[in-house]
């Protein structure tokens, strides 16, 4: 006989596929983050080559869908560089990868924002590039990109249920255990869906948090 | 010394500064005066190395901003002071001033800051040393542009239209505080609209007429019959007879 009723177990089960799409949320975010503030870097300092690679790398990551990604990395790489790949390391590449290309777009965008007429004052005083990038640009370029960002984030971590399907045991993999065992999708996919809501709720609280600390910081507000 | 010598520059096929000489020595103020396109500010953007020039040369104290390795070093003789300010807009007035002298020259960042409000405490600006530029007006902003200049205490002090983008009123408040220090002995090469302020401050006046430079003569010289004998400054000047010269 089949059983199809809940446990409290579920729960735990439910916690520790939560807990794996947010510890690969988290790890990919700060590795594409900080793959795509570098990306950024090169650009600035018009790196030869290095920057039409970068740009090329960001064009293929942004226009292509995350799950052929995945596949490509799960499947093609392993074969191509005779390595092993679990799935979990496989997730957390094309995940990183993909946060790269986008953080690489918004960094790029919010450094541009920023008006020539102070760079140029800078310049003039004598300031190195790399003093003007870290006092000048950074701060202000931080402002104007961290509502983008936190979008960013917002849809990263949905992006990551994709990695179920390479066998990652993530939260919505834990789901489609359930489901198939309990027959009650209604029941599950609601759980399932609102554990997602509450963790996109708390990223973007976050965002805007920080968000509103670094615009008081430049008090537009007129005279 | 501060030299230029047969400067010039085009932007495409326009010329805009055109054979153009001038020396400024340590203790002069020289205002360069011009109608709008004349090729005023872009002298000064070759002086301080924001435009590259296709002929001539100027160094500043014997280093030549044409050098990648010397500009450095000539920059840091000279400080500008914007049109349109161009303030750090993340940056309280005080943290304006102090960025450069702290991240340049390397000074201690406490007696920096100490320097940047004392400087402020000059222009009049003490109390709002802590705002941002967003917060202050026009005259103020240019007031803590002037402070951010001094504060590398520079051997030339290069003003492009400083007053240009403000009201009669803001410009008497930066005015003021330029007529200190033009008495006060800090040489400036001075591009400007105000000729009235400018004949009252400066111990040379030169001209510039379409990218050459027509008139190089002490004040008094340029506003008397030496000066009128040039066509195009007579001309000039005559326009400008509703304002008390």
């Amino acid at each position: 006989m089949r059983y199809t009723e809940f446990t409290p177990y579920d729960i735990v089960l439910l916690l520790q596929g939560l807990s794996v799409t947010l510890w690969l949320f988290v790890a990919s975010t700060l590795i594409g983050g900080a793959l795509g503030l570098g990306f950024a870097v090169v650009r600035y300092y018009r790196v030869l080559l290095l920057r039409q690679l970068v740009h090329g790398l960001a064009e293929l990551l942004k226009n292509s869908p995350v799950l052929v990604q995945l596949f490509l990395v799960f499947f093609g790489l392993p074969v191509l560089m005779k390595i092993n790949l679990t799935p979990s390391q496989a997730a957390l590449i094309t995940l990183s990868g993909n946060t790269a290309a986008f953080v690489y777009v918004i960094a790029v965008s919010a450094i541009e924002a920023i008006s020539r007429d102070q760079i140029e004052a800078a310049r003039v005083f004598g300031l190195t590039r790399w003093t003007i990038l870290r006092r000048v640009i950074a701060p202000q370029a931080l402002a104007f990109a961290i509502g983008p960002l936190t979008g960013l984030l917002v849809n990263q971590l949905q992006v990551t249920s994709l990695i179920s399907v390479i066998g990652v045991i993530d939260l919505t993999k834990v789901g489609h255990i359930l489901n198939l065992r309990t027959l009650k999708p209604f029941i599950v996919w609601a759980v399932v869906g609102a554990l997602y809501y509450l963790t996109a709720k708390a990223v973007a609280y976050a965002g805007s948090r920080l968000e509103r600390r670094l615009r008081a910081h430049t008090d537009w507000k007129g005279v | 010394m501060l030299s230029v010598n047969g400067l010039c520059k085009s932007f495409g096929t326009h010329k805009v500064l055109d054979g153009v000489n001038l020396t400024l020595n340590p203790g002069e103020v020289v205002s360069v005066l011009g109608a709008s396109g004349s090729g005023k500010s872009t002298l000064i953007r070759c002086i301080n190395g924001l435009e590259t020039f296709e002929a001539g040369a100027i160094t500043v104290d014997g280093f030549d901003v044409a050098k990648p390795k010397e500009l450095a070093e000539a920059r840091r003789r000279s400080a500008t002071v914007f049109q349109q300010f161009n303030l750090y807009p993340h940056m309280t007035a005080v943290e304006n001033i102090a960025l450069a002298p702290v991240e340049v020259l390397k000074r201690p960042k406490a007696e920096v800051i100490a320097e940047a409000r004392a400087l402020l405490d000059r222009v009049g600006l003490a109390h709002r040393a802590d705002a941002y530029p967003a917060q202050l007006s026009g005259g103020q902003r240019q007031r803590v542009g002037i402070c951010r200049a001094l504060a590398m205490q520079p051997r030339y002090l290069l003003l492009d239209e400083v007053t240009s983008a403000l009201d009669p009123e803001m410009t008497a408040e930066v005015l003021d505080i330029l007529k200190v220090l033009a008495t006060t002995g800090t040489t400036m090469l001075f591009v400007t609209h105000e000729i009235a302020f400018a004949r009252s401050i400066s111990h040379r006046i030169v001209f510039l007429e379409k990218g050459e430079l027509i008139a190089d003569m002490p004040s008094a010289d340029f506003f008397s019959e030496r000066g009128r004998s040039l066509p195009r400054v007579a001309q000039f000047l005559s326009k400008l007879q509703g304002e008390a010269l």
